[in-house]
């Protein structure tokens, strides 16, 4: 917070503290960034919030007041707004607002957004009521699953929320945030009424050594000083298990490499190699290197444009 | 992505969170943690959410029930925008001519023009 906490609220040093707590529930009120979309509210909201922090204390109130604290340093941690959250896609808390029940529109509607029922309570779609016919409710889980079962498929168990459990595959190469769908997977329905459906929203855990980039796989490959400089094959961790790699003669940190096909669904590995030195110097290498460098010095500094020598 | 939290980092996170208030949020079907050997996980989306249920309970003073129906409306403005946005993002792709034509039925259905008297 940079300006006075209480003029952010509104107030002179000698509001009340009932005053002040009255005053932030206002703004909250009013200027809640999940309520109003309006920028200047979420800055009057979290100028608002931060004072209030400071100042419905008493005694961190008298501190402030007496100069012993600022205002700085008592931010909370910054924080995102729901909205942001809810309007992602795969958002497990998306709700249904009406189109499903249009005779004219649903078809249109679940062409475009691919959704005819959600979670939450009045479930059950389209109910005519001179039938009974109710499709049953969709089920939405979250899913971790680690990162090589993600690169590779695989399979894992749910349990379901009443009780039982169900074997899903997941698919080769499925990405953070993607959602699975589990035809008939869901509550059962009443009279002709299909089950409804299991959605399965995925996030992927990351792994300590690869990353991804769409269907190619990145890795960071520590090399030695002596395969650098003489090169060779090293084996190298792919995700469907160790693959020898032509390191070529002068390889040099940052240099990358490509082993073809062995990323995610005919994707390639990227392998980024980092030179990595000896734990402990010893006196060969030292003596060997202050010889060599009487008459091979090099500056790879050359082509800097910063200056410095 | 991906980080979870455990209920007790989630009260130790949020200010004016206790376990009661959690529990009464997660048994009133406001927030739903994915479920784990180790007990309940929250995502940081469920975190922010918990963050907006906390202001909304204690600004407003609002009851779980109500509560509930305020998120369930919150829900379905944010599903509609999520996809009114994806729609637009789709027609500003359009080439001229099918924007016209998409923005001439709109106003059709969305405006009313008074025709004014001369």
């Amino acid at each position: 917070m940079a300006g006075d906490p209480y003029e952010a609220l509104g107030l002179t040093k000698s509001a009340s503290d009932a005053e002040i707590k009255k005053a932030y529930r206002r703004i909250a009120k009013s200027d809640h960034p999940d309520l109003n979309p309006d920028p200047a509210a979420m800055a009057r909201f979290k100028a608002a919030s931060a004072a209030y922090d400071l100042l419905k204390d008493p005694e961190q109130r008298r501190r402030f007041d007496a100069g012993e604290i600022d205002a700085q340093g008592q931010e909370r941690a910054q924080r995102r707004p729901w909205r942001d959250h809810a309007e992602a896609a795969g958002n497990p808390y998306a709700r249904s607002y009406g189109f499903e029940s249009d005779p004219d529109l649903s078809d249109v509607f679940s062409d475009l957004f691919g959704r005819r029922g959600f979670g939450g309570f009045n479930r059950g779609g389209a109910e005519d009521p001179r039938n009974f016919h109710v499709r049953g409710q969709d089920y939405r889980f979250s899913l971790q699953v680690d990162f090589l079962t993600a690169a590779r498929g695989g399979k894992t168990r749910i349990t379901l929320p009443e009780g039982g459990d169900l074997e899903v595959t997941i698919p080769k190469g499925v990405r953070d945030g993607q959602t699975i769908r589990l035809k008939g997977k869901g509550g059962q329905g009443l009279g002709q009424g299909g089950a409804g459906d299991a959605y399965l929203a995925i996030s992927v855990a990351p792994h300590p050594d690869f990353r991804r980039d769409g269907d190619d796989i990145l890795l960071t490959l520590p090399i030695t000083l002596d395969e650098a400089v003489l090169g060779g094959k090293i084996a190298v961790p792919t995700i469907d298990g160790p693959v020898n790699l032509t390191i070529p003669k002068g390889a040099t940190t940052g240099q990358k490499l490509r082993l073809r096909g062995r990323g995610i669904n005919g994707g390639d590995q990227q392998v980024d190699l980092k030179i990595v030195m000896p734990p402990r110097v010893d006196d060969d290498l030292a003596r060997f290197m202050e010889a060599w460098r009487k008459d091979h010095g090099y500056d790879p500094r050359a082509g800097m444009k910063a200056g410095g020598k | 992505m991906a980080r979870h939290f455990s209920e007790t980092e989630v009260i130790a996170t949020l200010e004016g969170l206790d376990p009661a208030r959690l529990h009464a949020f997660v048994a009133a079907h406001v927030v739903s943690p994915v479920v784990t050997p180790q007990g309940h996980a929250f995502s940081e989306a469920d975190l922010a959410r918990l963050q907006l249920l906390c202001d909304l309970s204690e600004v407003y003073d609002l009851p779980d029930d109500s509560l509930a129906m305020v998120m369930s409306l919150i829900d379905q403005l944010n599903t509609a925008r999520g996809d009114m946005r994806a729609l637009i993002q789709a027609v500003a792709t359009e080439p001229d001519e099918v924007r016209g034509r998409i923005q001439k039925t709109v106003r059709r259905l969305r405006v009313v023009t008074l025709s004014r008297d001369d």
